[in-house]
């Protein structure tokens, strides 16, 4: 008996060396893969921050009102936060093309799946970014025609103005990254169309008379002559 | 002479103005004679003109250039006599040359016997064939038109101890036209050459015939009841002669010398010629068209005389003040030039000797509706002598030849009635008729030619008138149509080329031919016609629809 | 070359006819017949009266109008004796009507004018505004005399105006290119002016007119490349400046169309007004100045309320086209009540210099820039007319002058900033 159980466990220590003697080689050949991907991530790294930094990338996200955002989250800049994101990606993809190289079949679709994943999400992070730009852009276009309109509310008007079009690049965003998809578009339908809804209602109702006048001046034949007070000829 | 007389022969005519001082002497007496004058209707035969004028050829002081008429009926003795008048007649006549004379009918040299008698007394039988007045005070207002000269209408006669009416020199009293005892002596004066076999009279000074208070003593009805007269008379014993007026008038006060057919057969388009030179210096049409549009429609049995220059100074009577100045600037910086309102000066030095000017001028001259008149000289491009006094600078001796006084005279040069022009520029060596006969695209044998077109088709003396106005204003262009005969006009009245669109929609399917060279051009079709000129070009074009 | 592309085939056929001209009369358009038959019809007589003798042209450049405007501007052709006019004239007198391609353009009309100027060797073009009602053939006559008989280059008008009326160009515009470019012309903004064909050949090709910038504000544009080119300026004293009866000019994009290109121009002629020193005068025919002194009113506490809230609610935006001290001392300004509050000369002109400087940077979109600026603008019209309301002509006119030394004064600051020595924000 004792000598079944020696030569069991001979054999069974036989085996998980020569499994380990197996797997080593291919271990070997992960850590260089993710050593080597870790180099070429450092590399895109810092040719990207280069890159951006060329591009005044920091002066936009300053416009898109991204910076402000990060600045709060107490993040890095955009310029550093992006370079940073795409080192990790990067090193990241050759992790798992190590991975793939051990040769554990099961991980291999989820792999797969992982790379075909990257573009969506690149684009989502573009969607989102521009959608920061433009929200930045319009909300302060909103503000300065509120104000020389002499409008009440300017900054609610620019606020609202930057929460639609923040809300309409998420939902977009998250709809390119697959995401809870019908979730986020039917949220985002009823919350805008609810939103459009309210204004046509309260404008309707509540400035009937102004609309009256409004069209009244734009169309009607004849033209009320007088000047207002204040409306002498800056030129 | 033609052998059916046709009734309306002086729309056909081309009529070369001449004073037969002027142009050939035959006796070396250094003046210009009808026996020379004779001699040269060979000349003026291969011209292609087919009516002379003869400026005034009768007994005269030469105070105002034979316009001061001492004696109606007889040849002054300088030019020869009367059977020498009748000699070169008959010649004209057999070159088929018609000749129209002068008559001054307004008024009469102070040497005239009419004269004579009428001041010795306010009782003489012609005490009333002239215009007296103890006062200078009527006829208050009237203008003045020798203006150089004269100060007043009036002038005082120290053997009457009275003033007489006098429009133009003060030695020219104007004959009183209330008298019927004048206008039948003018009428005899008349009768006298047309029995001599004249073939019309161009009358001079026409307006200023009849004088009434309170008026302008010009274009009055009296007169036109004087010219009725003398016209009845005329068609009733000689018919197919013609009566040609002489008043510098505006187009619509120049009408009603045409009467309606019953008194002038022609009358000269005053207003027309500065307005060509001034067409021509703006390089703009517009003082043409304008004119001519302004130009009341005459009987169809009259006839408009055109002319570019004449033996008169180029007169700016008929033009606003704006349009004056711009010709003085324009064509007679020079003082001296200018004489009476007016530019004394012959063709050719007033385009500067510009051949494509002269050119164009003639053209517009043969193409425009009227009775075209060459001034002698004006087809070899004669030049002019300014420093002669009044306008005798234009009336210098015919340069014939480079040789002895032109060819003019045999006479010493010393004793021409004016010296030639001798400048290298006009002189009679460069600019003489010998010289440009030997030259086959001389100015005269070009003018030669261009007669012969003219007369090749009689649309031009007879045709309507009808203007294009393409936009642009450089071009003037018309169309003259007599029945099926039409032809178009184009000129560039500019010194740069030109591209033009003509509106031809109602030619549409002719054929232009040019009829110079005779050579076809495009058919016309439903676009604008395209023509493109050279500097002050012109082309005339037989539309013909085959 | 550019002009082959903005004239229209149809427009070049009018050209051909019109041929070689001494002067070209331009009005430029869009829906302006309730004017533009008088304006042509003064032009015409304009042209007859003072140059009878010269080759004349009228042409209107149309940006598509509904009404008669093209038909109006026909009517005044004088050609051949088929027009009624009593008015004598030596010469035909071409007058063109043309659409030019693209949207209605003050740019587009007036790069058309200007082409066809140089196209028919135009020795003098004047541009008249279709809405000049009180136009007077004198006009004419003062434009194009100094072109063609001085040989002067650009001429600028010079109204009579009422003393709260074009407060932009009193206290913008005005003060602001003597100081930058050396020159004191009155009314850079210039609804009527004339040019040589030395200075139209050099604004036909010019790269301005592919510029939205200088598009937006062309004449402003011209007036500066004069000054900044070696071109001979002069200003004629023309009269009341004339105006559309029924609409007040929004102020934004007056803004734009002025400042803006201003702003624009900074740059592009920077070598040239960094090293200008001085301001020189102008030779001028008639007078300098003439104000209306009747009196108006104004709701100023309106023009206050504007400024106060503009300076509030814009407080982010000015924060980074203004320099801390400067938007500090707004704030305290703004938050004065009506009776105490000034906006001084030195505070407007540095306000100004570092908009400008900011617009240079594009710190944030241009055209925000300009946008920003409006209320503040709003502030010192107040200021301006709470200083002058009881002024007399002379001290209104001193007034003027103080603000354009103290642009001058400051100029070096803009240098400053230009260079970026001095943080914008």
């Amino acid at each position: 008996m004792r000598d079944m159980i020696v030569s069991e466990l001979s054999q069974a220590t036989h085996e998980v060396v020569q499994e380990f003697a197996h797997l080593l080689p291919r271990l070997l050949v992960m850590l260089i893969i993710v050593c080597a991907g870790w180099l070429v991530a450092y590399l895109v790294k810092a040719m990207l921050r280069s890159a951006l930094r060329l591009l005044k990338f920091d002066r936009l996200s300053e416009d898109a009102g991204a910076a402000q955002l990060l600045n709060k989250a107490a993040l890095p800049s955009s310029t550093e936060l992006l370079s940073r994101l795409v080192f990790w990606v990067v090193l990241l993809g050759f992790v798992l093309l190590g991975i793939n190289a051990l040769g554990v079949i099961a991980l291999g679709e989820d792999i797969s799946r992982f790379f075909l994943f990257l573009p969506r999400l690149f684009v989502a992070v573009l969607i989102l970014f521009f959608g920061m730009f433009a929200s930045s852009f319009f909300s302060r276009a909103a503000l300065l025609a509120a104000v020389n309109a002499n409008l009440r509310s300017p900054r609610m008007l620019s606020y609202s103005a930057r929460v639609v079009i923040v809300l309409l690049a998420v939902s977009m965003a998250f709809e390119e990254l697959g995401i809870a998809e019908n979730t986020i578009l039917a949220a985002f339908s009823i919350v805008f169309g609810a939103l459009m809804l309210g204004l046509a209602i309260a404008f309707g109702m509540g400035g009937r008379d102004l609309a009256r006048q409004f069209l009244d001046r734009r169309f009607a034949e004849e033209r009320v002559p007088a000047k207002k007070e204040d409306e002498l000829s800056p030129l | 002479m033609p052998s059916k007389p046709d009734a309306l022969w002086y729309k056909d005519a081309v009529i070369y103005q001449v004073h037969v001082r002027a142009f050939q002497d035959s006796n070396g007496d250094g003046i210009g004679d009808f026996r020379g004058l004779e001699q040269k209707l060979g000349y003026l035969q291969d011209l292609g003109i087919n009516t002379i004028w003869l400026m005034p050829f009768f007994p005269s002081p030469l105070r105002d250039d034979g316009y001061d008429i001492a004696d109606y009926v007889s040849v002054h003795p300088n030019y020869g006599t009367l059977d020498d008048f009748k000699g070169f007649l008959d010649a004209a006549h057999q070159c088929g040359i018609r000749v129209i004379i002068e008559l001054v009918l307004n008024h009469t040299s102070d040497q005239h016997p009419w004269f004579q008698e009428s001041r010795k007394s306010v009782d003489n039988p012609r005490r009333d064939w002239y215009v007296w007045s103890d006062t200078d005070a009527r006829y208050r207002g009237v203008r003045i038109i020798f203006v150089d000269t004269e100060n007043s209408n009036w002038a005082w006669d120290p053997i009457s101890k009275a003033y007489y009416w006098h429009r133009f020199f003060s030695h020219q009293p104007d004959l009183n036209f209330d008298n019927s005892a004048v206008r039948e002596e003018i009428w005899n004066v008349m009768k006298f050459w047309l029995e001599l076999g004249v073939d019309g009279f161009r009358l001079d000074a026409v307006p200023y015939l009849v004088e009434r208070e309170g008026t302008s003593c010009e274009n009055l009805p009296e007169t036109h009841d004087v010219i009725k007269e003398l016209r009845a008379k005329l068609d009733q014993h000689f018919p197919v002669k013609v009566l040609l007026a002489e008043a510098n008038q505006w187009p619509a006060d120049l009408r009603p010398y045409f009467g309606e057919g019953d008194e002038f057969h022609m009358a000269f388009h005053f207003p027309l010629m500065p307005r060509m030179f001034m067409g021509l210096k703006l390089e703009d049409r517009k003082p043409i068209t304008e004119i001519l549009q302004q130009t009341p429609k005459i009987p169809d049995v009259c006839q408009w005389c055109l002319f570019l220059r004449n033996h008169d100074e180029l007169t700016l009577e008929m033009v606003t003040d704006l349009e004056r100045d711009y010709m003085y600037d324009e064509y007679a910086r020079d003082r001296s030039m200018r004489i009476n309102v007016g530019i004394r000066r012959r063709l050719a030095p007033l385009l500067e000797n510009d051949r494509r000017r002269i050119e164009l001028m003639n053209g517009l001259l043969m193409s425009l509706p009227g009775t075209p008149i060459i001034y002698y000289g004006d087809e070899i491009g004669m030049g002019d002598n300014v420093h002669l006094g009044d306008r005798n600078g234009v009336r210098t001796p015919m340069q014939w030849d480079g040789g002895w006084n032109s060819g003019f005279s045999t006479a010493d040069p010393e004793s021409l009635y004016a010296a030639l022009i001798l400048n290298p520029l006009y002189g009679y060596q460069a600019v003489n008729v010998q010289s440009q006969k030997r030259m086959p695209h001389s100015l005269l044998l070009w003018t030669r030619r261009l007669i012969q077109v003219r007369k090749s088709t009689p649309v031009f003396g007879r045709g309507s008138i009808e203007f294009l106005y393409p936009e642009n204003h450089r071009i003037l262009a018309y169309v003259r149509q007599l029945g099926s005969e039409t032809v178009l006009a184009v000129n560039n009245l500019s010194q740069s080329a030109q591209a033009v669109e003509l509106d031809l929609s109602r030619y549409q399917g002719s054929i232009p031919i040019e009829m110079f060279g005779r050579n076809l051009f495009p058919r016309v079709g439903h676009l604008p016609y395209l023509l493109t000129m050279g500097p002050y070009q012109f082309y005339w074009f037989r539309l013909r629809r085959l | 070359m550019a002009e082959e592309s903005i004239l229209s085939d149809e427009l070049v056929r009018h050209l051909i006819s019109v041929g070689e001209v001494d002067l070209l009369v331009g009005v430029p358009t869009y829906n302006d017949a309730r004017t533009v038959g008088h304006v042509v019809q003064v032009v015409r007589a304009g042209l007859l009266k003072y140059f009878p003798r010269e080759r004349a042209a009228i042409l209107n450049a149309d940006g598509g109008s509904q009404d008669e405007t093209p038909g109006l501007v026909q009517a005044a052709s004088i050609s051949d004796a088929r027009n009624p006019a009593a008015l004598r004239s030596l010469r035909t007198l071409h007058s063109i009507s043309t659409r030019y391609f693209g949207n209605p353009s003050r740019a587009t009309a007036l790069h058309t004018i200007i082409a066809a100027a140089d196209l028919l060797q135009a020795k003098a073009c004047a541009v008249i505004a279709p809405e000049s009602s009180n136009i007077e053939p004198e006009w004419i006559d003062r434009l194009l005399r100094p072109v063609c008989r001085q040989d002067i280059d650009f001429v600028t008008p010079l109204y009579r105006r009422h003393k709260f009326e074009g407060m932009l160009v009193t206290n913008l515009l005005y003060p602001m290119t003597r100081a930058i470019y050396g020159w004191r012309i009155r009314e850079p903004y210039p609804a009527e002016f004339a040019f040589s064909g030395r200075f139209g050949s050099h604004l036909v090709g010019h790269e301005m007119w592919r510029e939205e910038a200088c598009r937006a504000g062309a004449e402003i544009c011209f007036t500066i490349a004069a000054m900044a080119g070696s071109f001979r300026l002069h200003q004629s004293f023309l009269g009341p400046k004339g105006h559309l009866e029924q609409s007040s000019p929004d102020l934004v994009p007056a803004m734009r169309q002025t400042v803006g290109t201003l702003f624009w121009s900074l740059d592009q002629y920077f070598t040239t007004w960094s090293a200008s020193t001085e301001t020189k005068g102008v030779p001028t025919l008639g007078a300098e100045y003439e104000f209306m002194m009747e009196s108006v009113r104004v709701n100023r506490e309106r023009l206050y309320q504007m400024f106060r809230t503009g300076v509030a609610e814009l407080e982010p935006v000015l924060a980074s086209i203004l320099s801390r001290a400067t938007l500090d001392e707004l704030k305290h300004s703004a938050a004065l009540d009506e009776q105490q509050f000034q906006y001084g000369d030195e505070l407007w002109v540095k306000t100004i210099y570092e908009f400008a400087a900011s617009y240079q940077r594009s710190v944030i979109n241009r055209d925000h820039i300009i946008q920003a600026l409006v209320p503040l603008y709003r502030g010192r019209t107040c200021t301006f007319l709470l200083q002058n309301r009881e002024a007399s002509e002379p001290e209104v006119e001193q007034h003027i002058e103080n603000l354009c030394l103290t642009f001058e004064r400051l100029k070096p600051y803009l240098l400053e900033l230009w260079q970026g020595r001095k943080g914008g924000s």
